[in-house]
């Protein structure tokens, strides 16, 4: 174990296994979503309905004692619907700020492509800022503050796909796939009485997550880590297949990942393995493909994966 | 602490061992004076035990190199400098050397190799041994790698070249059976844990192994043996090899060279251009003389002094009396040619100053005869000179008549003779000269029995004596075939057999008339082309009140020094007419000998020259060590880098240390395991890989330790001990 002393470190574990009584066999997915809970970045889930990605949100916001909102994006929502709106008090003769479900600490944005761009863009810059203007008042948002969305791949109809500058706002893109026969089976188990989710309970405070947070800011990026993280980056951008590489924002996300991940691992530094581990998810949906890459099926990840192949890793000399 | 260490017996047993090993190396080195014209022996001997020494007291490097260093220069200096040692003219001395080698390296001209350099070459080869045989003996304990080696050296040795390996061979394998006993026994005990007391393990152990060495080795000498049974197949080699022939002889290259003191054996032609002088007459071009014969060839008694002088200073080189002898005012100049070789001046005799702008002074050896050409205190090579020179005739009468009367100290340098000489020569000569009278008659009289047809000259076929014979006798009374170093060594040896100072020359002879040119002077110069194959040796005879007088008795070869007789009275005329007429004849019987031998030399000149043995012999001996050397430490470079890492984590372990250790771990595992490292994988899922298997979690452990190093801030504390022994385990696991 490192030298360096994490207060809270041992309350990570815990969250994570709290979480796992619930969400059967996905312990990638979980630990990935703690890794973005942790680096302050939100998470962009895409899968089919029905995998439990909402339940994995409402298991982490309830083991972590923090307030759930939840927003269903539908094409009709407006951007008060998501920020809150300042009704008229006519008792006290005046206006009443109404926060919406944005101002939670922990949010779930369902099929956030069902709604206008309008709407989305009004949750985006909450996402980035960490404030909102409402009326032209500028509203702090709370903190811990983590928003995962969901976006459906199937159903195209009636979407509006995000913008890829919007994309960017998001610090890991993930999928939860299928569970296995074996995993769905103990999922029927757990859920034949009464649902699990009701039994969660709380494993940390707000005020503990804020100070875990902040710890993972003290993992030690090594210069050599950086010029590696600066070196995959900058590779993507120079790929004949890649339309648009990663921004610079890309690489700072990545270190800010591998920074909350070596400290999951309990480690005061990050090392090559939790970059190469973290890139496919941190970057691939900062890349946008040509038309012809795509015709030829490749994809960003199939990318990724491939530089990671080709990118020497720091050893200490060569 | 090195867990070797613990113990005393350990520490006994190691040098025990050690010291077996430097024994063996001995038998490498002994044969080298013998198959090769290595003359100090001895100083290469003392160097490597100094070596060996310093290499088993595991002193640390940082001192131990330095003091081998110095020994090495010492050594160097004491053969082959003459400034002071480590002084600043010292130094640049050893850089030109350096730098001169260097460049014949460079230009593939391993002919032109100084001694100097091959001896330093050879040098470092012994340090190198040291450590190595260090490794092997004391460190890894294989033993047998080098036993086997040295047995197969001493017997190639014994049968490719003069070298006997008799006794030689029964050294190595008393040694080696002995030193492989102990060591098994020592592996043992230590393998199966045996603790034992010290009287028992004299009992149990180590008198049944004396007993049996000793048994095997009787019963190995004594027992009747086989005869071969296959063919020599060295006949078969040679005759494969064209030019040289089935005898037991060595074959050498023809030039001038250094190192006399095992003459005999065949040699091959060299037209090498040495210099090219241009002078008014031919005549022989001295180098230097040797006055001590020690039954196989010549050294010199004593190195004598070397006194310096100024350029244009009458050089004291007085090999005659001038006021005795008739002399001629000549110059001649020289040009050499094979700058290289040559730090000494060849001249004629009567030499009086050497004009020449490179050198600032000349150092003078009386003794020894030779100039060496000096700059700031250095000796330098010889570019080209001037020569004044009083070119003497001798009279002969006045050579007839000169007393007997030698001064002492001439006496006693110039007749020594070894007391192994056989009497036959004594014998020999006695009657040669029972009816002379006179001391020129009596040298003319030894000279002229050379001229018997019972003596060949060759450069083939030549014999190299055995260990109990004589060179002079073998020629004499056996073989009676040589070339001029049988024939002037046979003759100073028989005039000091009857008590006449003679001593030994040698240099060039007067070379192939090529052109002709005439001098600033106004005088009719010719050009001469010496090259190596003129270089020759001849005889001088010390007469009292004249000095030393040259003799050729060599077959094939006159004499150009003149001679000349006085205005005599009627009686005296007639005796030297008669004396003439003789000559006259004997050198009309010398002709046609001259011719058969110039058919039989064919397209060979037929002038034969000072036998020196092959130079390039010791370098080809030292790179066959070389490459010997360099295949073991290419076959155990793992092992012993392994060593050195673990010194190094012994001594200090760090950063530095770790990050080396580790690298040369997976050096070793992508060589022995063949797992190796892509660009793209990090080190963790290298040592997954690697503990995958070896069915172990070691390497994982120790990358963890290693990644903190890397990628964490300023780490310092890691748990050193841990690293040391998974780093140990790891490494010795994968090197097994």
């Amino acid at each position: 174990m490192s030298q360096q002393t994490f207060l809270y470190h041992s309350k990570v574990q815990d969250l994570l296994n709290n979480v796992q009584k619930v969400i059967i066999g996905k312990s990638e997915v979980t630990t990935l979503s703690v890794v973005a809970l942790l680096a302050q970045g939100h998470v962009l889930l895409e899968d089919v309905p029905g995998v439990g990605k909402t339940m994995l949100v409402r298991t982490l916001a309830k083991s972590l004692d923090c307030e759930f909102k939840r927003i269903q994006f539908t094409p009709d929502l407006l951007p008060s619907d998501v920020t809150g709106v300042s009704i008229y008090n006519p008792k006290d003769m005046q206006f009443e700020f109404r926060p919406g479900p944005l101002l939670g600490n922990i949010v779930l944005a369902d099929e956030i492509n069902r709604t206008s761009p309008k709407t989305q863009s009004a949750l985006l810059e909450g996402m980035e800022e960490h404030h909102v203007t409402v009326d032209g008042d500028t509203m702090e948002l709370k903190r811990p503050f983590f928003v995962m969305a969901t976006q459906n791949p199937i159903e195209y109809e009636g979407t509006y796909p995000l913008p890829e500058a919007q994309l960017d706002r998001f610090l890991l893109k993930l999928q939860m796939g299928y569970p296995t026969e074996q995993e769905e089976m103990e999922m029927l188990q757990l859920v034949s009485s009464n649902h699990p989710i009701d039994d969660v309970e709380a494993m940390m405070t707000k005020e503990e997550l804020i100070q875990m947070q902040e710890e993972v800011k003290g993992v030690h990026v090594n210069q050599s880590i950086q010029h590696y993280i600066v070196q995959l980056t900058s590779a993507t951008r120079q790929l004949d297949s890649v339309y648009l590489g990663v921004s610079p924002r890309g690489s700072i996300a990545l270190m800010k990942a591998a920074k909350a991940y070596a400290y999951i691992q309990g480690r005061g530094y990050v090392i090559p393995d939790d970059v190469k581990y973290l890139a496919p998810f941190v970057l691939s949906h900062r890349i946008i493909l040509t038309n012809e890459a795509k015709y030829e099926r490749t994809t960003a990840t199939s990318l990724i994966h491939s530089l990671l192949e080709r990118i020497s890793i720091p050893i200490g000399k060569i | 602490m090195d867990p070797l260490w613990h113990t005393k017996r350990q520490w006994i047993y190691e040098s025990f061992i050690y010291l077996c090993g430097f024994l063996l190396f001995m038998e490498w080195l002994y044969p080298l004076r013998q198959i090769t014209d290595t003359e100090y022996v001895s100083a290469f001997i003392i160097y490597s035990a100094f070596c060996f020494i310093i290499s088993f007291l595991r002193v640390p490097w940082y001192i131990g190199s330095p003091l081998k260093m110095i020994g090495l220069a010492f050594v160097v200096d004491q053969l082959f400098m003459t400034e002071p040692f480590l002084s600043s003219s010292w130094l640049f001395a050893i850089k030109d050397q350096l730098r001169y080698n260097w460049d014949m390296i460079m230009g593939l001209r391993f002919d032109q190799i100084t001694p100097f350099f091959r001896s330093i070459l050879f040098l470092v080869l012994l340090w190198l041994m040291s450590y190595l045989l260090y490794y092997w003996f004391v460190v890894v304990k294989r033993i047998h790698f080098f036993v086997i080696l040295t047995f197969v050296y001493v017997t190639v040795l014994d049968t490719f070249t003069v070298f006997d390996g008799k006794a030689s061979v029964i050294r190595v394998f008393l040694i080696s059976l002995i030193v492989m006993g102990v060591s098994s026994i020592m592996k043992e005990l230590k393998d199966e844990e045996i603790t034992v007391a010290h009287k028992r393990l004299f009992k149990g152990w180590m008198y049944p192994l004396v007993m049996f060495i000793l048994g095997a080795t009787i019963l190995g000498y004594a027992s009747p043996k086989l005869t071969s049974q296959w063919p020599d197949p060295v006949p078969f080699i040679q005759s494969a090899t064209e030019g040289l022939d089935g005898s037991n002889e060595k074959v050498q290259k023809v030039g001038y060279g250094t190192n006399d003191e095992q003459l005999g054996g065949s040699f091959i032609q060299d037209n090498t251009l040495v210099f090219q002088v241009a002078a008014e007459e031919e005549h022989y071009w001295r180098i230097e003389t040797k006055d001590f014969y020690t039954g196989k060839g010549w050294i010199n008694a004593e190195e004598g002094r070397f006194q310096s002088f100024d350029p244009d200073e009458v050089l004291p080189i007085q090999t005659f009396n001038q006021e005795n002898v008739e002399t001629e005012k000549r110059t001649a100049t020289v040009l050499m040619i094979d700058k290289a070789s040559f730090t000494k001046l060849v001249y004629p005799y009567g030499i009086e100053r050497v004009n020449q702008s490179g050198a600032m002074s000349y150092n003078v050896n009386a003794t020894t005869n030779v100039i060496q050409p000096m700059r700031n205190g250095r000796t330098v090579r010889v570019g080209s000179y001037e020569i004044d020179y009083n070119q003497p005739s001798y009279s002969y009468q006045q050579l007839q008549q000169a007393s007997e009367e030698d001064p002492l100290d001439i006496e006693e340098q110039y007749t020594q003779l070894p007391e192994s000489l056989p009497n036959r020569v004594e014998n020999l000569a006695r009657n040669l000269v029972e009816e002379e009278d006179n001391r020129y008659d009596k040298a003319k009289a030894i000279e002229e029995h050379f001229a018997t047809s019972a003596f060949r000259y060759d450069t083939e076929d030549v014999p190299v004596p055995e260990e109990e014979e004589d060179y002079v006798d073998q020629f004499l009374f056996d073989s009676q075939v040589g070339y001029c170093d049988n024939y002037s060594s046979s003759m100073v040896v028989m005039l000091r057999s009857v008590g006449i100072p003679a001593r030994w020359a040698k240099g060039f002879t007067g070379g192939e008339r090529i052109d002709s040119a005439t001098g600033d002077d106004g005088k009719a110069y010719t050009i001469y082309e010496v090259k190596s194959e003129n270089a020759h040796s001849w005889v001088e005879v010390y007469f009292p009140q004249i000095g030393w007088v040259p003799f050729e008795p060599t077959k094939g070869f006159g004499n150009h020094t003149e001679f000349y007789t006085d205005e005599i009275d009627e009686e005296e005329r007639e005796e030297v007419t008669e004396e003439l007429k003789e000559k006259l004849n004997e050198e009309e019987q010398e002709k046609p000998e001259l011719q058969q031998l110039e058919e039989e030399l064919s397209d060979e000149k037929e002038e034969e020259t000072s036998g020196t043995l092959l130079r390039n012999r010791v370098l080809v001996f030292i790179l066959i060590i070389a490459v010997v050397t360099s295949i073991a430490l290419y076959v155990y470079r793992f092992p012993l880098m392994r060593m050195y890492y673990r010194r190094r984590f012994l001594r200090n372990p760090n950063a530095s240390t770790f990050t080396d250790s580790y690298f040369f771990l997976m050096k070793v595992a992508a060589a022995k395991l063949k797992i190796k490292r892509n660009k793209g994988q990090t080190l963790r899922e290298y040592a997954m890989e690697i503990d995958r298997y070896f069915q172990s979690n070691q390497m994982s452990r120790l990358t963890h330790q290693y990644e903190r190093l890397l990628y964490n801030r300023n780490e310092q504390n890691l748990p050193w001990d841990e690293v040391t022994e998974l780093w140990e385990d790891l490494i010795n696991k994968t090197l097994s």
